[in-house]
């Protein structure tokens, strides 16, 4: 299984930057949304640091989605879906697959939103870095997790954008949650206790997230 | 044997497609599946494939089957192609995901098989139906099956490639592998073919030698069959 989720993984990544569609989509929407927001402020008070970490996630939660359209439609067209249940490779090897690619692109995302947070919210990670880089990487987990499976609900569907945004974020609100108020207390410096108890409760939202996402991955994606 | 239909009844929500169809893939048995539209060819064929499972009835495959991963290949009405990506790494991925480990060259030398060694680093997007319809070919043949299922694997193609089409499926009996292949020219194809099933009235009007089917023809012709 795992050598069919890095073929489709390699052959995903391939076709995002290659063809960078998805991906410039997905950056040029977070842009404009920190550009938005920054427009907003007053050039006197910068935003407050839990705003704009709020506006991080907000862009990343729906460049995550323009992401796992892009994904799983790569299969949508020439009955590749049925390519790839074909023969005895498992079903998960799709979600892994997928879940990967999109994690490595959302990062890619990430790496350039950061910046343009920094010049046009100016805000910055001044303290907490490791924790910040554990927000991110849980908060991503769970979310790739969870935008696998539920991609694969939305393939071929008309409104897919829609159905896709619908179902995925009331469940990342908790990861959500989490990164907001770890990244805002890293933009601030202010130390708190409460970092490690969000952190917690988001990997075991991670857990669960991906236990489920595994198990009901085969149902979703073989269901005619 | 490599794959079987038994009493196997097929509904479409509704919609009865067959009812009863029982036959057996025989390895190194080249079948031709016959009748007219919408008498369900296809849908056993994706039975066969695993792609669908059987309203009443059994599907079951022979151990030689069961336990590999390359052992069947299908050839569909879609290509299962990547417009996005080249001959050679659509024919590359396909084979990878099935868990097989072809080189370059063992791709390249299917795609001169198929007569698109000079596409091979073109991107799928510009081939014609044909050549596209050739290289979902050359993705099933390289996987080396044990059993072929291939609907309608010359619509597209000329006459020249449909001649390379019947040496392949000739080719791929001699060495012991069972090809299920739905063809609407029954009269240009039955030469190659061991057996012939007839689906017709959704059941399985005929099922015998093609000598025998020849005889039926004779006596009651089949409609849209031949």
């Amino acid at each position: 299984m795992m050598r069919s989720a890095l073929t489709l993984f390699q052959k995903d990544i391939r076709l995002l930057l290659g063809r960078g569609s998805g991906l410039v989509q997905a950056l040029l929407l977070g842009f404009l949304l920190i550009f938005l927001f920054s427009l907003s402020a007053d050039m006197a008070t910068p935003t407050t640091a839990k705003a704009a970490a709020a506006i991080f996630w907000m862009a990343s939660a729906f460049c995550q989605v323009l992401i796992f359209n892009t994904l799983y439609g790569y299969e949508e067209g020439q009955g590749q879906r049925l390519g790839l249940l074909l023969g005895k490779t498992p079903p998960q090897a799709v979600w892994l697959g997928k879940g990967a690619a999109a994690l490595v692109a959302l990062l890619l995302v990430q790496a350039l939103l950061l910046p343009a947070i920094a010049v046009f919210l100016r805000q910055g990670f001044v303290a907490l870095w490791p924790q910040a880089i554990l927000a991110l990487v849980l908060a991503n987990l769970g979310g790739v997790g969870l935008g696998s499976l539920l991609g694969a609900l939305s393939q071929g569907q008309g409104a897919k954008e829609s159905l896709l945004s619908i179902i995925l974020f009331p469940l990342l609100l908790p990861l959500f949650l989490m990164g907001i108020f770890v990244f805002a207390a890293a933009f601030t410096g202010e130390h708190t206790q409460e970092v490690g108890a969000w952190l917690r409760l988001a990997a075991a939202f991670d857990g669960t997230f991906l236990g489920a996402a595994y198990l009901l991955f085969p149902y979703i994606y073989t269901a005619e | 044997m490599y794959a079987a239909l038994h009493a196997v009844t097929q509904f479409y929500g509704s919609r009865l497609v067959f009812k009863g169809v029982s036959l057996r893939v025989e390895p190194g048995q080249v079948l031709l599946l016959a009748g007219p539209n919408g008498a369900g060819k296809s849908t056993l064929m994706r039975l066969l494939a695993g792609l669908l499972l059987p309203t009443q009835g059994t599907v079951s495959f022979g151990e030689a089957l069961q336990h590999n991963r390359q052992a069947l290949a299908y050839l569909g009405h879609q290509s299962f192609l990547y417009p996005e990506l080249t001959a050679l790494e659509n024919l590359h991925f396909w084979n990878a995901w099935e868990g097989g480990k072809a080189t370059r060259s063992m791709c390249e030398a299917v795609l001169e098989r198929v007569n698109l060694l000079p596409f091979a680093d073109e991107k799928v997007k510009g081939f014609s139906r044909g050549m596209a319809q050739r290289l979902t070919l050359a993705r099933v043949l390289l996987q080396n099956p044990l059993l072929l299922l291939l609907d309608e694997p010359a619509s597209g193609l000329d006459t020249q490639s449909s001649t390379m089409l019947h040496a392949e499926i000739a080719a791929a009996k001699q060495r012991g592998a069972a090809v299920v292949w739905i063809s609407h020219h029954i009269a240009h194809d039955i030469a190659l073919a061991d057996a012939v099933a007839l689906l017709e009235h959704k059941r399985l009007a005929f099922y015998g030698t093609p000598a025998e089917f020849a005889t039926r023809s004779t006596a009651e012709p089949a409609g849209g069959a031949a």
